[in-house]
């Protein structure tokens, strides 16, 4: 039976008929065969306009529509259910996009005309051919994968958990708690970073639906929204579960390594706990510094133990978890001292970066929260903060902004003035950035209360000199270079991606962006979306943020995730590959290139699994018998398009 | 005075990135000649060779596939397959003697709106002197 | 050099032992100065086998056609048969194989060495003796092929007269084999593509007119794909010709079949019809050259299969039928791919 067309096409006031003459489009494709009813109106996206598609639709008996008009990103799911308002499968409405493609792009009305009519007769020959098709539904498991336990990943753990589903939290490092349990105080409330966010990090591992992995990474993820399967690399801790936490072992290890919770401001032994207040509270041994998994070569932790906890054999161990949706929050890493050769950074003691400052003015930091600098451990009359150390530099570092720097450093600068009263602080500075509440009385406070100097302009030179650090700079201001001995400096090091962020993005299959971040679907309409459907960002991972914000995206993340696990089902397009059997010779070339490994052979012949099937189409031009294509972009339907296109 | 040569164009846009950025070109009221006609398909990898061919023979003066940069597409590796497969046919297709110029692959993300704008104006640009395409086009 | 009576002796062995079914062999044409394919199934007629560089052809397509014959019938007999194969042949059954089309155990393969030299290419031959007419030709110890013409016997070194793709080879000596024949020398060619750099050389615009001609020949009379052992769909996307209905064809499938390319032999559809074909033969074609020898027109179609060999080798890194476990070219692909062609 002969297929009825109906075509809609849109003024959208001037944005279109502006450009286009689309009466004279209507009119042309109420001649072009096949169409039975063509007609414009001012708004079609209006009440008023979709009435009229549904009415033409009943009225005209029309099989299916196109409708002319903006992109089909926009509209087309309005169309869409208008057209099963009227009864005929939402699959039989297609968009031909003569606004963002055509009339706001184009000046010259005769040809912005034919160009839309070319526009709207390629989407009616793709539409005469579309299949109706309904979603294909598929069940949802409904537990959560949070990657990262700093503070995003604990929130959103704490936000789904608490909403009753299951989560498994993954952390790499030996305890959750990020970068957050390292600061002093935060900003703008000069809150006790630990004080805050501790009871946040005990209710994780007290809650009954939170299944915490730390010393444990992803290693891979497959499956599909709703159905992932994840394999958790589990890395051996070499202490059981008999530790009583009696601290022998650290008493009698030999080997000293790098602290990293001080940020290698003090050192640690090969067996350790990350900190006091660690969840779990957990010893780990660091094999890369043991002088050996053996007693032969040391043992003395082993031999100390009275409970027997320590277990040389311990290998590590593949956890396989099966989840419906993941938040990565796997947070940032400070620029490399490497990549910051010019401030002396790694070649000066008291040159330090910000989160190492932290640590100093921390009560559990090394020096119980008195700010003495490395070198002598005496206290710093002056000292030097520099922002944008690393950021805004698209030159030689990173060309953005890392947005926390201007308040972490107000509040170094004020909280070094409130230890040192005699002391006096200098940030060097481009601007400062205060956007947030109560953020920019704060950074009055620091000048006002505090007498912290601010100077607007660069540091040329560091260098040491009679034990000072010799900070040359320039006050763009008053126009006059600028010296100071400084005592000691701290750099606003710039945020970058946490180390691996290129490695997991590449195993979640998520997009990163040009400054290494994972990134959105959407900047602004979907700031927690990946690219990939059930996977969702929280914190740094996505881009630089401070704490509320981290927070507020991680409750988003957790929103949007548990929007998945209390589905029942959830709902996959149906435009999927559909193999033509007898044209197919079983090459196995379609299943080599297909992204999401949906087809496999069965018997010699491709089969498609429309679960995990995304349509993308690389298997049908793969496909040298033409025994593949994706349902509704058929080759056949391209073909007819390429004549419309191609036109007179 | 004679009309000036306007050479057509077929592209095809993936949806993701090439479509969206020229979506973008649309929205920012960029301008640029109106002689492409867009084919938007799912991704750059879907786009076979025979539609290639079939533009040409049809009449197209030149063929542009555009898809997501390297690394950030959609379907997370086609391009990847497309970059291989259409550098096969532009080599095939200026071997047998077609204009290199006529048939040409970008990367244009959705973010790029203006890249959209350059590259077909600069295609109309360049196919202009070359006048129509009789190579491979069915004979009148 | 390969002994004629050892090859006799193994295809004797396995045909009589019932191992194969039948050995694809060459022997004495009586139609032409080539040799002709045969299909032995009686042990007797192994006698008439004969190796040497009238053996142009590539037996591989014979196996195709076997598998083909094998789908039709209710209870195939499912022994392997014995093929003669070259080593630009084999390659074509390694291709076979990366594409699953058959399986390991479906063939027998008596691999044959090229050793230093290759097949004849009969036009060359015939410029040579200046287009004296020649009957029957028989090969010296000398490595001279001796022609019987209306002047008497004429003796010419065959490295003279060799097909074009045997000094272009790039595998004289079989890939993939159950019994192997003759010295091993895996001698590479010093300039594989020196064909298609010449043609390269050449203007766009001048490679564009010279198209134009040959193409323009073309009668689309398909001996190539017939030939070609790479050509094995039931149905050619090219044409609708033999479209294969079976009780699961609906009729929209039928309905909607496509005529990419239309079956008259005006210029623009064989441009499409040899561009399809090419672009289908990248990283498959193994240059057997066999759709050039059969051409009636004289099209050097070998060229563009040529020239995207060229083009996989020299950008991808990809040689057809060479290893049977890797994805196909166009079904892989590298980080580092070129992309300077991209904008």
């Amino acid at each position: 039976m002969k297929k009825r067309t109906g075509v809609f096409v849109c003024h959208c006031g001037i944005n279109i008929a502006g450009t286009v003459d689309v009466k004279k489009v209507a009119d042309k494709l109420n001649k072009h065969a096949g169409v039975d009813h063509a007609e414009d109106y001012v708004y079609m996206c209006s009440d008023p306009g979709q009435k009229r598609i549904e009415e033409a639709i009943k009225e005209k008996n029309l099989d299916n529509i196109v409708v002319a008009c903006c992109s089909p990103n926009l509209h087309e799911t309005t169309f869409r259910n208008a057209a099963k308002a009227a009864g005929i499968n939402e699959f039989q409405c297609e968009i031909a996009n003569i606004r963002e493609q055509c009339s706001w792009v184009h000046k010259d009305m005769d040809k912005a005309t034919v160009k839309a009519e070319k526009i709207t007769v390629s989407a009616v020959e793709r539409v005469r051919q579309n299949e109706s098709l309904e979603p294909i539904g598929i069940p949802v498991t409904r537990r959560a994968l949070v990657v990262g336990g700093g503070i995003a990943g604990i929130q959103a753990a704490l936000d789904m958990a608490n909403t009753g589903f299951e989560v498994v939290l993954v952390e790499r490092s030996p305890s959750i708690g990020g970068h957050m349990i390292q600061l002093s105080e935060t900003f703008p409330t000069l809150d006790c970073s630990q004080c805050i966010l501790t009871p946040k990090m005990v209710e994780v591992s007290k809650h009954p639906k939170i299944k915490l992995m730390v010393y444990s990474e992803v290693q891979e993820i497959t499956g599909y929204v709703g159905n992932f399967k994840a394999k958790i690399l589990k890395k051996p801790t070499f202490v059981t579960d008999a530790c009583t936490l009696c601290d022998e072992c650290t008493r009698v290890c030999p080997v000293v390594q790098s602290n990293e919770f001080d940020l290698g401001l003090t050192g640690r032994k090969a067996i350790y706990i990350p900190f006091a207040q660690a969840i779990p509270a957990l010893y780990t041994l660091d094999i890369t510094g043991c002088p050996g998994l053996m007693p032969i070569a040391c043992g003395k932790c082993a031999d100390v133990c009275d409970p027997g906890a320590i277990d040389f054999d311990m290998k590590p161990e593949i956890v396989e978890e099966e989840i419906g949706a993941i938040v990565l929050a796997t947070g940032y890493d400070l620029y490399g001292k490497e990549e910051m050769a010019e401030y002396g950074y790694g070649k000066y003691a008291d040159v330090m970066d910000g989160l190492q400052f932290e640590r100093l003015l921390s009560a559990s930091g090394p020096t119980q929260g008195k700010v003495l600098r490395p070198s002598d451990h005496k206290e710093p009359k002056e000292v030097v903060f520099i922002q944008c150390a690393g950021s805004r530099d698209p030159e030689i570092h990173c060309a953005y902004c890392s947005k926390i720097c201007c308040m972490y450093t107000a509040k170094h600068a004020m909280l070094y003035k409130h230890k040192v009263h005699d002391g006096q602080a200098y940030i060097f500075y481009i601007d400062i950035r205060s956007g947030g509440k109560n953020y920019e009385e704060f950074v009055q406070r620091t000048t006002e209360e505090d007498g912290v100097l601010y100077l607007r302009g660069k540091v040329s030179k560091i260098f040491e000199e009679n034990g000072k650090i010799k900070v040359w700079g320039t006050d763009t201001l008053i126009g006059k270079p600028v010296e100071i001995d400084a005592d000691l400096v701290v750099l606003a090091m710039a945020m970058r991606p946490s180390e691996g962020a290129d490695k997991l993005a590449r195993t979640f299959k998520v997009a990163v962006d040009k400054d290494g971040f994972l990134a959105e679907a959407h900047p602004k309409l979907k700031p927690v979306e990946s690219v990939t459907a059930g996977i969702f960002y929280a914190g740094a991972v996505q881009a630089p943020k401070d704490i509320p914000e981290a927070v507020a995206q991680a409750s988003g993340a957790a929103a949007k995730a548990i929007g998945i696990l209390s589905q029942e089902r959830l709902f996959h397009s149906p435009m999927v590959a559909k193999v033509v059997k007898n044209l197919c010779t079983g090459c196995n070339m379609c299943v080599d290139v297909c992204p999401y490994d949906a087809i496999s052979l069965e018997d010699g012949k491709a089969v498609v699994n429309d679960v995990l099937c995304e349509g993308c189409g690389t298997c049908s031009a793969t496909c040298l018998r033409a025994a593949i294509s994706v349902k509704n972009v058929t080759p056949q339907q391209i073909y007819e398009m390429i004549d419309a296109s191609v036109g007179g | 005075m004679a009309e000036e040569f306007e050479p057509k164009i077929v592209a095809f846009l993936c949806k993701w990135c090439s479509s969206a950025g020229s979506d973008l070109a649309g929205v920012s009221r960029m301008q640029y000649p109106p002689n492409v006609v867009p084919i938007q398909v799912m991704c750059s990898g879907s786009v076979s060779p025979l539609y290639i061919f079939n533009a040409f023979k049809k009449g197209a003066d030149g063929v542009l596939v555009s898809g997501c940069h390297p690394g950030d597409c959609h379907y997370i590796e086609g391009n990847y397959y497309a970059r291989r497969r259409i550098a096969l046919v532009k080599e095939l297709l200026e071997f047998v003697g077609l204009e290199p110029e006529r048939f040409q692959m970008s990367w244009v993300s959705a973010a790029e709106g203006t890249k959209y704008t350059e590259v077909i104006k600069d295609f109309v640009d360049v196919l202009k002197p070359l006048g129509p395409q009789s190579h491979l086009r069915r004979e009148q | 050099m390969v002994n004629l009576d050892e090859l006799k002796k193994e295809a004797k062995r396995v045909l009589e032992d019932g191992k194969v079914k039948y050995v694809i062999g060459y022997v004495k044409s009586k139609a032409s100065n080539m040799a002709a394919p045969a299909f032995v199934t009686d042990p007797e007629e192994i006698e008439n086998l004969i190796w040497d560089p009238t053996c142009v052809q590539n037996l591989t397509k014979f196996i195709v056609d076997e598998k083909k014959r094998k789908a039709q019938q209710k209870k195939p007999d499912t022994r392997p048969v014995a093929v003669v194969s070259k080593g630009c042949d084999s390659r074509a059954i390694n291709v076979l194989l990366q594409e699953k089309y058959i399986e390991r155990d479906d063939v027998f393969i008596l691999g044959v060495a090229c050793e230093d030299l290759g097949v004849i290419d009969e036009k060359k031959l015939a410029q040579k003796l200046k287009g004296k007419r020649f009957g029957e030709l028989t090969f010296d110890d000398k490595k001279n092929v001796v022609a019987t013409t209306t002047d008497g016997t004429v003796k010419v070194p065959v490295k003279e007269v060799l097909a074009e793709r045997c000094v272009e080879c790039q595998a004289n000596t079989p890939l993939i084999y159950d019994v192997f024949l003759g010295e091993e020398d895996r001698r590479k060619p010093d300039a594989p593509f020196a064909s298609v750099e010449k043609m390269e050389s050449l203007s766009n615009k001048e490679r564009g007119a010279f198209w134009q001609e040959q193409l323009s020949k073309c009668v689309r009379c398909y001996a190539c794909r017939s030939t070609c052992p790479m050509c094995y769909c039931d149905e050619c996307v090219v044409d609708t010709i033999n479209f294969a209905v079976t009780p699961d064809t609906t009729a929209q499938e039928k309905a909607l079949r496509i005529k990419w390319i239309e079956r008259a032999s005006t210029k623009s559809e064989n441009f499409g019809y040899h561009l399809v074909r090419a672009i289908h033969l990248v990283g498959r074609c193994i240059d057997c050259g066999e759709c050039e020898r059969v051409c009636p027109l004289d099209i050097p179609i070998r060229f563009l299969n040529k020239k995207l060999e060229k083009t996989a080798k020299e950008l991808f890194d990809y040689e057809p039928g060479m290893d049977t476990e890797k994805p196909a070219l166009v079904a892989s692909f590298k980080d580092e791919d070129p992309e300077e062609f991209i904008r």
